[in-house]
């Protein structure tokens, strides 16, 4: 609730200063958020190219385009597994993460602080930090699995095969986004009141069952948000597979294609039709996740 | 407690694995010559550590050294620029938006918050069509307008929620003591405020640095380029061994990590503030 300063509204017949403060961050959104968006939106409709002027209006032609377009049915296929692999890893390691970080032990409080790291850190030069692990000629992985005679010659991780590319590759994705979501489940668990737990200890409900019973379902809002933020960095990944896979079809994501589609081919219709095509999938995926996953809970 | 301590020893040392080994593995690299680096089995530690590769990119006349430190000052300069506008204007509107009753605000306010659920590439055509329209492409300027529109929604919408916390009494003595509203917020509100602008600020801070797609399309050449695009090309063109890359790497980590390493209590809180509602 707003609690409103008595001032000189009174006086004054019209009070010009909220709108003197909102001004610059209205003038923000609407030119450099709400315009551009209308732009994709209108423009997804049209043939816009440098290339082939003028721009003409050609209805869905575009999104047409796009589905007979073998390179973006695989990426498609490609950001799918993407989106699977990594709000599923991401969402298991940070309930996880946030059960270990529930209750106060010695140095919980330094754990957080390592654990925010990759966070922090841009995703692209984190792509380039896992790439010396992947590296088929001198990566870490490779010499551990060696040095304990898992395989006999060094694998190539990366690029060739499909799932193993994504996997690798929605890993870094996993590494930099899994902290988020940890505080936000640890969030819930920390609103969770410590008599619930007292109760279920004292009538011999098993850790187990503790976990299954109490702590999951009290901690649906935070792996709610959790889940969502993960959805949309995951459908919109870009800077992991561009540094680690290149333009290698075996990894390419809907937003590479878009970035190659506009600004390498400069279609900008059809890239604009394929952000929208992305933004539609994000909004549609949060919201599933939103009425399966979330229950408001209440204490 | 007694029965939980080894599954969550157990956890705790899977955390520090999963979050150190592959920047330990990074900053190890980055101490090693390409022919130690590229050794089978790997070196571990490195056999005999050497700031060789970070004097490389750092110092000389080399066109390597020369983009980087020149993208190291563009990170900088458009990260500390858009911080500073972003964290300005949204404690302007937060202060608007929680004190102050006005014709609009609720429909200004979500509709604010709501270009937050979208994902930020939606724009990112458009963006760089309105920028080329301004000759705004490769321009300083043009960065940080991007970025500052981008991080405002929920820079507003942390100090919104921290506002809304802070006690109303002190902002009322102050006005009843005569104190005009943008007195009470820069004497009464902006101290008692400060831990949420500084999370707001750092989190603003380490977005931009994190920024990749944007710069890419929006700078064409090294006169605006941030670090983390040149980096990044450097790893397209193979030309540059992997140790020098680690070491590229481990300069444009350090800065973030040791924010975070410092700060998380700041990072926590105002991303807490920021998401759970």
């Amino acid at each position: 609730m707003t609690t409103v300063i008595p001032g000189s509204r009174l006086r004054r017949g019209f009070d010009f200063l909220p709108y003197a403060l909102v001004a610059p961050l209205t003038l923000f959104i609407v030119c450099l958020a709400l315009i551009p968006a209308l732009f994709t939106i209108v423009e997804s409709f049209f043939r816009v190219n440098p290339l082939d002027p003028p721009d003409a209006f050609i209805g869905f032609g575009n999104f047409e385009a796009l589905f007979a377009n073998d390179a973006i049915t695989s990426s498609m296929v490609n950001t799918a597994i993407y989106l699977v692999i990594g709000v599923a890893l991401s969402t298991v390691f940070a309930i996880i993460f946030a059960v270990v970080l529930q209750k106060r032990f010695f140095g919980r409080s330094i754990l957080i602080a390592i654990l925010i790291l990759p966070w922090a850190l841009p995703g692209v030069v984190e792509g380039i930090v896992w790439s010396s692990i992947w590296d088929s000629n001198s990566g870490l992985l490779n010499s551990v699995l060696t040095s304990l005679h898992l395989i006999d010659h060094y694998l190539v991780f990366l690029g060739q095969n499909q799932l193993s590319t994504i996997f690798g590759i929605e890993l870094v994705q996993v590494w930099q986004i899994t902290p988020l979501s940890t505080l936000l489940i640890l969030a819930s668990l920390q609103n969770i009141p410590a008599d619930i737990y007292e109760a279920a200890d004292l009538d011999g409900s098993s850790p187990w069952a503790t976990f299954r019973r109490i702590t999951l379902p009290l901690a649906r809002p935070g792996i709610t948000i959790a889940m969502v933020q993960a959805i949309i960095a995951t459908l919109n990944v870009f800077d992991q597979p561009y540094v680690l896979n290149g333009s290698a079809s075996t990894g390419v994501s809907l937003t590479m294609e878009t970035y190659f589609i506009s600004f390498q081919n400069l279609n900008f219709g059809e890239g604009y039709a394929l952000s929208l095509v992305i933004t539609l999938i994000t909004l549609l995926a949060s919201f599933l996740v939103l009425k399966l996953v979330y229950r408001p809970v209440e204490f | 407690m007694k029965k939980g301590s080894w599954p969550r020893r157990i956890g705790i040392l899977f955390i520090l694995i999963w979050t150190l080994v592959p920047l330990y593995w990074a900053l190890n690299i980055s101490l090693q010559t390409d022919a130690q680096a590229t050794s089978k089995p790997s070196n571990y530690l490195p056999p005999s550590p050497s700031f060789a590769n970070f004097a490389a990119l750092l110092s000389g006349n080399s066109d390597l050294a020369q983009s980087i430190r020149q993208s190291t000052g563009n990170i900088f300069l458009e990260c500390a620029s858009a911080t500073v506008v972003t964290v300005v204007l949204a404690t302007l509107a937060a202060y608007a938006f929680a004190r102050m009753r006005f014709r609009g605000r609720t429909v200004l306010f979500y509709g604010v918050l709501a270009t937050m659920a979208f994902p930020a590439y939606t724009t990112l055509i458009p963006l760089y069509r309105i920028l080329s329209a301004f000759g705004l492409v490769n321009t300083y300027l043009g960065i940080v307008l991007v970025y500052v529109s981008g991080f405002l929604p929920l820079a507003t919408w942390i100090l919104y929620n921290y506002m809304l916390s802070l006690p109303i009494a002190l902002e009322e003595a102050g006005q009843i003591d005569g104190a005009s509203r943008m007195q009470v917020l820069t004497h009464v509100v902006l101290p008692l405020a400060r831990p949420g602008v500084i999370s707001t600020a750092i989190i603003t801070f380490l977005f931009a640095w994190g920024q990749f797609l944007f710069p890419l399309v929006l700078s064409s050449d090294i006169s605006t380029q941030p670090l983390t695009v040149v980096i990044a090309s450097l790893e397209g063109r193979h030309l540059v061994p992997y140790t020098l890359l680690s070491a590229a790497g481990i300069l444009a980590l350090g800065v973030p990590a040791v924010i975070a390493l410092i700060l998380n209590r700041y990072i926590v809180s105002g991303l807490l503030a920021g998401s759970v509602k």
